[in-house]
C-alpha cells in the first residue's frame, strides 16, 4: 500500500477508535494555519553574508561513490541564497573565496569571534550564516516484528518481515553569527529523512528533496512562517 | 466591489440563519458555528461559539471549539483560557486533549524566540 494511503487509513482508524471513546460525538477535523514565529528577532533587510560550512564525513561516506558527484556546499549555498533573495527582504551575498574556516571543528567555529568579526567588517554584513553539513545515504533495511491473522484458526500471530528502507539523510547544524561582534546568535539543527520510491533515484534529486522539505524550517529562523495543524471541532 | 461582497456575506448569513430556527440553544450555535468554521469563516465562528459557550457554561464541547476558533483567529491566549476550561469539564475526552496537546505545542514553540537580537543597529 502507498504510504500516503496508509496514513489516510491510519487518520480514519484514529478518528474511530477517538470516536469511540468520546461516546461517539460528532466530530470534525479542521484545518488551520498557524503563524510560525521568526527565531531570531530581526529587522527584516539586514546584509546577510553566507560564508562556507563544515562538510561533515564519516569513514564509510568518503568512499561511497554515490555521493561523489555532488557537490554538497555549492548545491546547498545555492538553493539558500536563493531562498533568502526570493522570500525574504534581506541584502544577500557570498563571502568571498578567500575566506576559509579556521577550523573544522563545529564548537570552535561558533567560538571564533575574532575570525567572524573580520568577516564582518570585510563583507560589511551584519549578520553571517555558516555551520556545517551532512548529505549520506543510509540504510535503514531490516527485519521488523508485524502482526498478522491467520486465515487457517483466526488468530493473531507475529512474523519476521525484512523491509527495505534505504534513503538519504541532510543533516544541517546553522550557525548565524553577529557581522560586527563576531558573537554566535543562534544555532540550530535541521534534519531530514527521505526514503527512496520503488524506482531508483538520484542522490542529486534526493538531497533536493531533503532540502525542499527542510525550506520551511529553515527560512523560519529569518522570516515568519506559516504551518497547517489539524483540529477536532464538534458538529452538534 | 467591497459593498457587493458585504452585501453577500449578509446574504450568505441571513440565508444560512433561516435553517437554524433556534438561535437562543448553545447546540444551533454551534451547529451553526461549525458552518462557518467550514467555509474558513472563523471570526464569526468565533463569536457563534463564543454564544454557546456563554449560554452553556458547562459544555465542553462549546469551550474547545471556541479555543479552536480563537487559535484560528490569531488569540492564542484566550484559545489557551477555553481550552483549558474544556478539559476541567471534561478531563477524560479524548478530542479535547489532542487539541489541547497540539495546541500547547505550537504554543510553546511560538512564544519563545531562540535567538540573540543582533548587535547591529
Amino acid at each position: 500500500m502507498h504510504p500516503n494511503a496508509l496514513r489516510r487509513a491510519g487518520a480514519a482508524v484514529l478518528t474511530l477508535a477517538l470516536g469511540a471513546a468520546a461516546g461517539c460525538s460528532s466530530v470534525d477535523q479542521v484545518k488551520l494555519h498557524l503563524p510560525l514565529r521568526p527565531k531570531l528577532p530581526l529587522r527584516g533587510n539586514e546584509r546577510i553574508a553566507l560564508a562556507p560550512f563544515i562538510l561533515v564525513k564519516q569513514a564509510d561516506e568518503v568512499k561511497d561513490k554515490r555521493l561523489a558527484n555532488i557537490d554538497v556546499q555549492a548545491e546547498f549555498h545555492r538553493f539558500l541564497k536563493k531562498q533568502l533573495e526570493k522570500k525574504t527582504k534581506f541584502d544577500v551575498i557570498e563571502t568571498p573565496p578567500d575566506v576559509k574556516l579556521p577550523t573544522q571543528n563545529l564548537g570552535d567555529l561558533a567560538r571564533a569571534q575574532e575570525f567572524w568579526a573580520a568577516v564582518g567588517t570585510q563583507t560589511s554584513a551584519e549578520l553571517i550564516v555558516s555551520g556545517s553539513l551532512e548529505f549520506r545515504v543510509e540504510d535503514r533495511s531490516g527485519y521488523k516484528t508485524e502482526e498478522y491473522q491467520s486465515p487457517i484458526d483466526g488468530r493473531t500471530y507475529y512474523r519476521q518481515v525484512y523491509v527495505e528502507q534505504t534513503g538519504y539523510v541532510f543533516d544541517i547544524v546553522f550557525l548565524v553569527l553577529d557581522g560586527r561582534t563576531g558573537e554566535k546568535l543562534l544555532q540550530d539543527e535541521f534534519k531530514d529523512f527521505r526514503q527512496t520510491g520503488s524506482k531508483q533515484r538520484d542522490e542529486l534529486s534526493g538531497l533536493f528533496e531533503n532540502l525542499f522539505s527542510l525550506e520551511n524550517q529553515i527560512l523560519n529562523t529569518f522570516v515568519p512562517r506559516e504551518r497547517e495543524a489539524e483540529r477536532y471541532i464538534f458538529t452538534d | 466591489m467591497k459593498l457587493n461582497r458585504t452585501f453577500l456575506f449578509l446574504l450568505f448569513v441571513a440565508g444560512a440563519c433561516t435553517s437554524y430556527p433556534h438561535p437562543d440553544k448553545a447546540s444551533t450555535q454551534i451547529e451553526f458555528g461549525t458552518y462557518v468554521a467550514k467555509k474558513g469563516l472563523w471570526r464569526e465562528a468565533a463569536f457563534r461559539y463564543e454564544q454557546a459557550a456563554q449560554r452553556s457554561p458547562n459544555d465542553a464541547r462549546a469551550h474547545n471549539n471556541f479555543a479552536v476558533a480563537l487559535e484560528a483567529s490569531g488569540d492564542f491566549a484566550r484559545a489557551l483560557d477555553e481550552y483549558k476550561k474544556a478539559l476541567e469539564i471534561e478531563p477524560n475526552n479524548n478530542y479535547i486533549r489532542r487539541n489541547y496537546a497540539r495546541f500547547a505545542e505550537f504554543y510553546t514553540a511560538y512564544t519563545k524566540t531562540t535567538g540573540k537580537p543582533s548587535g547591529a543597529p
